[in-house]
């Protein structure tokens, strides 16, 4: 795991004290202990759940639900997660995850991205009406949308479609607005100067914008990738067939005729956490910036 | 959410539960790769999706050992060269399953065939929500109106049209310790529960059903339920003859007289001393099986779970102390959900299915349920069933809920019942005031435009 | 967008205290050559279909009867409204609503705040700490549902197990009319803390070097420079954590609906279950659209209280 890790680094051009833990901490010894302790006992905390649950998924059914506060009760067993490969529901679920979050999130990095830059450099009657529409939008949580947005679904023919799940999700006002004032900051002088050889509109913004914005689309699209592929409400609503739905949908939803069983739940579990859990050991970084940028909307 | 202890987990399961398959992924795959290949509008892997699957998608919301049976059932008519394709979904029991089905069915894409109790069918045929069923065709496959009681077979249509067939019927009843039944002197020559008769009758049952153990005599499950309360009020007012029914718009026709009479009754039998007043649903199995109480007043459901304890399980159809006989029961239907475009051949199958699989309830029987198909009753498998045979007979004088919209198995109509219930059994408040809130909740719920209609 | 992602996520869809508009360097009345309406047209195709037509059409259903079942729909006015002030499950669920608010939001940017503050020290093992607390924001809800299900399992859950060797009873977490939303709360600070921390370190990390070499010329001690230096510069920052959740929190539905669907006895139901209740359960879309905007009306008042407050406090 480390060797994946990438070490911290400060991010920002302006000189930051993390680079020089002394600066915070001082030089005393107590304050040092102190804080690593606090910090280690916080981290243990945030971990346990985890461990609790690579634990039981471990066991055999009997050796999970018996009593205990350790949580290898029995011998090792991969037998939980066997059992649900086999079964197949969770990879047709990653499978429609992947599927669904990495369509939603070309769709709204291509229209948010295209809108954007029509926003910022165009010209065209009634760019500030539609430009302060698309603002005013960022105040309307999509989770109050459901009831009309089902019933738009059922007229459309849709309810039950990949179609469906996706289309409603690329409407994303945050992301242009955030562009938007990226694109703003960028000098025009490039563009102008392509203009005046001759190259198309399109032309410019593929050639010369974009490749200037590779970091701010790259965090709009973690940022949109993660959104989608944990969003639960939307997905849950419109799709009943077991085979559309995505992990966090078919995993509350679809049940085992069995009834409870925790190794083989906490089995399903981990596997729909690992695949964002790996990329984001990967692209830590990456990852980190892309929520400190388009969480607090690009400031 | 199921918050059951985990059902003993069976042997590493041959053959595991029919569920998606890899052959679904790659239709996925294909569907979503065609879409995006063919730069199509997205809406052209609508009908690809679902439509070209060739197994019939049933729903149901057995889990734990009903579950287990059900995939028995299943695997029975899926041999052979004329066996079925089936691709069998598990949702959970209650409102999440109904409203999916309801969901799916507004949608046009539903599932084949499904799983609804009777009790509901007031919510979802008038709605459109359901899709008829055709008999002749029922009947080229060997069932027919004839071999169901006809109490029963009167609760699947809504205006003259069939719109469900029943699996079973599945009454809440009376489990006993017969050793101790016994030594409370209760059983009859044949060594079954003796009849009741009476209020008092059932009251001095469980008193000597406490001697008989040296500590409480009839376990009640109820606190923090929403439909235990309800079933035994259901029962027990059924039985005192008296009609209750919910008209749109309110208010409902209850006999409120007889509603307390029962209510006191019911305070009076789980008096907190004799028959404990405060448990709840799992604390009243687990002092059953523990020897803690001579008898529990549960759905017969719970048989799989109770037989796995070591006292001699007897069962006896829910005791009649009114007027009437009378015994409350829902019964697990198969319907066919509305589908905008069906294929008339999946109906076809659909219809061929449903018979099959009710023909199978011998299986289904296992789990203390009374098969509806009423040739199994008659045979000698089935009255071989024991205690299971015992109350077969609670089937001919099953109640239901009042049909409406917004009453039936796992609904809101339930739960609001119960807690004034509750409050009654717990003695937070008086019968008279318990019916009294019962019939201002019911009046709410009618006075709600309904939206079925 | 429509994403429904931890609650922490919201933070995209909500204001940022920007001013809109106002582009750098470009004349309005500028006509030179630039990119014309086409580059927008794909946005507002789906803007208009997927945002502005359920905000349209949820406002025409609040005034009708609509039904999830296949039926024809009749003009109602504001009878729907009228039912809604009427309706104790309406403010029962606004008040689970508000409660859930306050019992997850003050946790979720204090302890955000200490685990930054703590991070930026700059101990050993970066990766690590980052890692430990930012990991669950990555998990989809239903995972996060299913360990805690476990974690809270009456009884041989590891919070129960955990009581027990401490000699204490078994606590209801999730069963417990009087525990249960705590319970819940805990959970989804356990799930989303992630998110605030990130922005509070990426705040921390853009404090000047300058400001604690001056402290530290001072001779102040670590923890005069925490009240002195780190804290005030990080108001801004906690004015916009505090919005961005307060907003995020108020949408509450996933957790609350997979773990409890909204009980035991409605204690824990929030307001967006009610919506999906009496609308997919109940079928009455109608009622459940004028609920919503009742809701909305409070969102949009609860936005505008804040970006004012934010104004001053620039």
């Amino acid at each position: 795991m480390s060797a994946t890790a990438t070490p911290p680094r400060p991010r920002r051009r302006t000189p930051s004290a993390a680079a020089q833990p002394s600066l915070v901490l001082g030089h005393g010894r107590l304050p040092r202990v102190l804080a690593g302790t606090a910090l280690g006992v916080l981290a243990a905390v945030w971990l346990l759940p985890f461990v609790w649950a690579v634990a039981t998924s471990l066991q055999s059914e009997q050796d999970a639900a018996s009593p205990g506060l350790s949580p290898v009760k029995g011998a090792l067993t991969g037998q939980a997660y066997r059992q649900i490969l086999e079964r197949g529901n969770v990879t047709v679920w990653a499978f429609n995850s992947l599927l669904i979050a990495g369509l939603v999130t070309l769709i709204t990095v291509a229209v948010s991205t295209l809108a954007a830059y029509g926003f910022s450099r165009g010209a065209f009657r009634g760019r500030r009406a539609l430009l302060a529409a698309t603002v005013a939008a960022i105040l309307v949580p999509p989770q109050l949308l459901v009831v009309p947005l089902f019933r738009q679904m059922v007229l459309f023919n849709l309810v039950d479609t990949y179609a469906a799940v996706i289309l409603p999700q690329v409407v994303a006002p945050m992301m242009v607005f955030i562009l938007k004032r990226f694109f703003d900051a960028v000098p025009r002088e490039l563009e102008d100067a392509a203009r005046i050889d001759g190259a198309s509109e399109f032309r410019v913004f593929l050639s010369i914008v974009l490749p200037l914005s590779r970091p701010i689309v790259a965090a709009v699209a973690i940022f949109v990738f993660i959104g989608a592929w944990n969003n639960f409400m939307w997905p849950f609503i419109v799709t009943n067939d077991p085979g559309l739905m995505t992990l966090p949908v078919g995993l509350a939803t679809v049940k085992d005729a069995f009834g409870i069983q925790y190794a083989q739940s906490m089995a399903s579990a981990l596997l729909a956490a690992l695949p964002l859990i790996v990329v984001f050991l990967f692209f830590q970084r990456r990852i980190v910036d892309s929520v400190a940028t388009t969480g607090l909307g690009g400031s | 959410m199921i918050t059951r202890f985990p059902a003993p987990p069976p042997e590493a399961a041959p053959g595991a539960a029919p569920g998606l398959t890899r052959r679904r992924l790659l239709r996925n795959g294909t569907a979503a790769a065609g879409a995006l290949l063919a730069a199509a509008p997205l809406s052209g892997c609508a009908s690809s999706a679902a439509a070209d699957n060739s197994a019939l998608s049933v729903w149901d919301l057995f889990q734990g050992g009903d579950g287990m049976l059900m995939d028995d059932m299943i695997k029975a008519v899926s041999r052979g060269p004329r066996g079925f394709d089936v691709e069998r979904t598990i949702l959970d029991w209650g409102p999440s399953y109904y409203t999916k089905l309801a969901m799916s069915a507004a949608g046009g894409r539903a599932s084949d065939v499904a799983i609804m109790h009777l009790s509901r069918l007031a919510g979802y045929a008038p709605g459109g929500l359901l899709d008829p069923f055709d008999l002749d065709l029922l009947a080229e496959f060997g069932v027919t109106r004839r071999d169901f009681l006809p109490g029963v077979w009167a609760r699947t249509q809504h205006a003259g049209t069939v719109y469900a067939v029943p699996l079973d019927v599945h009454p809440f009843i009376v489990f006993y310790d017969e050793d101790i039944a016994d030594k409370a002197g209760l059983l009859d020559s044949e060594g079954e529960l003796a009849e009741m008769g009476s209020p008092e009758a059932l009251l001095d049952a469980g008193r000597k059903l406490a001697e008989a153990t040296g500590q409480k005599g009839i376990l009640f499950g109820h606190v923090t339920d929403t439909a235990q309360n309800w079933r035994q009020f259901a029962a027990l007012y059924a039985q005192t003859g008296a009609s209750f029914t919910l008209p749109d718009g309110g208010p409902p026709q209850i006999d409120v007289d007889a509603a307390i009479r029962v209510v006191t009754f019911m305070q009076r039998l789980f008096d907190g001393r004799t028959n404990p007043n405060n448990l709840d649903y799992y604390g009243s199995i687990a002092g059953f099986t523990g020897g803690r109480g001579g008898m529990a007043m549960l759905g017969g459901w719970e048989l799989r779970t109770l037989k796995q304890s070591k006292i001699r399980l007897g069962a006896a159809r829910f005791p009649q102390v009114f007027e009437k006989p009378a015994v409350y029961a829902d019964s697990h239907s198969f319907v066919l959900p509305h589908q905008k475009n069906p294929d008339p051949a999946r109906r076809r199958e659909a219809h061929r299915y449903i018979a099959a699989i009710v023909k199978q309830s011998l299986t289904w029987a296992a789990a203390g349920h009374i098969p509806a198909y009423q040739p199994v009753i008659a045979e000698r498998r089935y009255a071989a069933l024991d205690p299971q045979s015992s109350y077969a007979d609670a089937a001919e004088v099953a109640v239901l809920d009042p049909p409406n919209w917004f009453a039936g198995a796992g609904s809101n109509f339930q739960n609001r019942m119960c807690q004034p219930l509750q409050s009654a059994l717990l003695g937070n408040t008086s019968a008279e005031k318990a019916v009294r809130q019962m019939v201002r909740e019911a009046d709410t719920l009618l006075r709600q435009p309904n939206p079925v209609a | 967008m429509t994403t429904t992602a931890p609650p922490g996520a919201d933070a995209v869809t909500a204001p940022a205290g920007d001013r809109p508009g106002r582009p750098r360097g470009i004349g309005r009345g500028r006509t030179g050559k630039g990119p014309g309406l086409v580059f927008v047209l794909p946005f507002l195709l789906v803007f208009a279909l997927f945002l502005v037509w359920p905000v349209v059409h949820g406002l025409w259903l609040s005034l009708t009867d609509s039904s999830l079942a296949l039926r024809d729909t009749t003009f109602v006015g504001f009878d729907n409204y009228a039912e809604a002030f009427g309706d104790p499950d309406v403010w029962s669920s606004l008040g689970n609503t508000v409660v859930f608010t306050a019992a997850s939001s003050v946790p979720l940017v204090l302890i955000a705040l200490g685990m930054a503050l703590l991070v930026h020290s700059g101990l050993a093992g970066q990766w690590v700490w980052r890692l430990a607390f930012f990991a669950p924001y990555l998990l989809p809800v239903t995972v996060v549902t299913l360990i805690w299900t476990w974690l809270y399992q009456p009884e041989v859950g590891l919070a129960n197990q955990f009581l027990d060797a401490l000699g204490l009873g078994p606590v209801g977490w999730l069963s417990d009319e009087a525990v249960a939303m705590w319970a819940i709360a805990a959970l989804t600070v356990w799930w989303t803390v992630g998110f605030n921390f990130l922005l509070y370190l990426a705040a921390l990390q853009s404090l000047p070097a300058s400001s604690y070499e001056a402290a530290a010329l001072d001779g102040a001690g670590a923890w005069r420079r925490l009240w002195s230096v780190t804290l005030p510069q990080l108001r801004r920052t906690t004015v916009l954590v505090a919005m961005l959740q307060i907003l995020a929190s108020l949408k509450v539905f996933d957790q609350i609906y997979i773990l409890t669907k909204g009980g035991p006895n409605g204690s824990t139901r929030p307001v967006l279950e009610y919506v999906y209740d009496v609308g997919f359960t109940g079928y009455r879309l109608g009622y459940a659209s004028a609920v919503s905007y009742l809701f909305f009306a409070l969102v949009i008042v609860v936005s505008l209280v804040q970006l004012r407050l934010f104004r001053q406090e620039d």
